[in-house]
């Protein structure tokens, strides 16, 4: 590592509450939906009954959808720069992307710098951007429209709202594994589950391009 | 002394439109789908609207509309269910009129089976 000394300020307050508030929503919506698809009497039982683990599937689903949606207007500036990096993909992110951020031991090559999130952290943001609209556009549907809508449209929310749950669980679980298992990214662990800080040495040497950028706060 | 870093405060007007881009986008989906689904209950309710005139249509066109004024159940009763007269809720008419469902129909058949061969 560097020898850079002192801690930089990674994810504010409000950011890590969300965080937290999504992650949570995330559990419940995931553990109701394969209780009720694969008719799971534990877990059904663990809400009350599939009658109640699909009530609060649907209400949790409101504070899946409220929570981002409030964060976002009141942290617009926030919103706007997070979209602006994992928007961008230079030539660092495609050949991050080739060496795999040097996460897999027989890739071998140069890993370049990176903005404050790697492209593969860009790609993640994007899967569950998209992933978190088709929720709530399939969803919302399926709880208040099944009695207006043909059957073929509910069938297609059904089907798309099932797919999009298992990739999502999947990438989940890639992040999950990155973020709070392997030794060399869950260095970062702090900055999003607890006080929002990441070691300045770990950041100019993760996240080069962003430290650069970086100004004192004390 | 430990120095803090963090970022810089502002932004700039690429952020700006991006992140409002991407909300914009996120707002005509929504209204798109939003109309889609209102639409739908538009047809909908038109459906059942239309359905429910055809029915009430129907039913002014028909010559007999009240089945107490109807001459072959006048008949009915005057000639069996209450011979002689035309009087509802006899022993006969509601053994005969009156149906049963599930577990309660062998002992339907067997009422009716007592009835068969009587006539007027
Ligand atoms: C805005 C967010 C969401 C809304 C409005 C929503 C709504 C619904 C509704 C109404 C159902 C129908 C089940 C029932 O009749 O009770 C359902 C099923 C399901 N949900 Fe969600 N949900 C959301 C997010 C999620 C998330 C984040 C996951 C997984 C991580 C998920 C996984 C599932 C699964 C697996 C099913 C069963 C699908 C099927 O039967 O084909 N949902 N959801």
């Amino acid at each position: 590592m560097s020898d850079v000394k002192g801690k930089v300020l990674k994810h504010g307050e409000q950011t890590r509450t969300m965080h937290w508030l999504h992650l949570i929503c995330f559990l419940i919506l995931g553990l109701t939906g394969i209780g009720f698809y694969w008719n799971i009497g534990w877990i059904n039982d663990l809400f009350g009954g599939p009658a109640n683990a699909s009530l609060v599937h649907r209400w949790t689903a409101v504070v899946f959808t409220a929570g981002p949606a409030i964060y976002i207007l009141l942290n617009f500036e926030r919103f706007s720069k997070f979209i602006d990096t994992i928007s961008t993909f230079t030539r660092d992110d495609i050949q991050w992307l080739k060496t795999m951020g040097g996460y897999i031991p027989f890739l071998k090559g140069k890993v370049p710098p990176q903005d404050k999130y790697n492209a593969g952290q860009k790609i993640l943001g994007w899967v569950v951007i998209l992933g978190c609209l088709l929720f709530i556009l399939t969803g919302f549907p399926m709880w208040l429209w099944r009695h207006a809508v043909s059957p073929a449209f509910l069938d297609f929310c059904y089907t798309v709202h099932f797919w999009d749950a298992m990739i999502m669980m999947l990438a989940v679980l890639g992040h999950f594994f990155l973020a709070a298992i392997h030794p060399q990214s869950r260095v970062e662990f702090s900055s999003m589950m607890l006080d929002g800080y990441v070691d300045a040495g770990v950041t100019a040497h993760h996240n080069a391009k962003w430290f650069a950028n970086l100004s004192k706060l004390e | 002394m430990v120095s803090i870093l963090a970022e810089k405060g502002g932004i700039t007007r690429r952020q700006f439109f991006k992140g409002a881009g991407v909300l914009a986008v996120v707002a005509v989906v929504a209204g798109v789908f939003a109309k889609i689904g209102i639409d739908m209950f538009k047809v909908s309710d038109d459906y059942i609207a239309k359905r429910a005139a055809g029915l009430y249509t129907l039913d002014e066109k028909m010559a007999i509309r009240k089945s107490h004024e109807n001459p072959e159940i006048i008949q009915l009763y005057k000639d069996f269910l209450s011979p002689g007269e035309v009087k509802p809720m006899t022993e006969k008419a509601h053994h005969l009129l009156h149906t049963r469902y599930g577990q309660d129909i062998p002992a339907l058949l067997e009422e009716l089976r007592h009835y068969q061969g009587e006539a007027a």
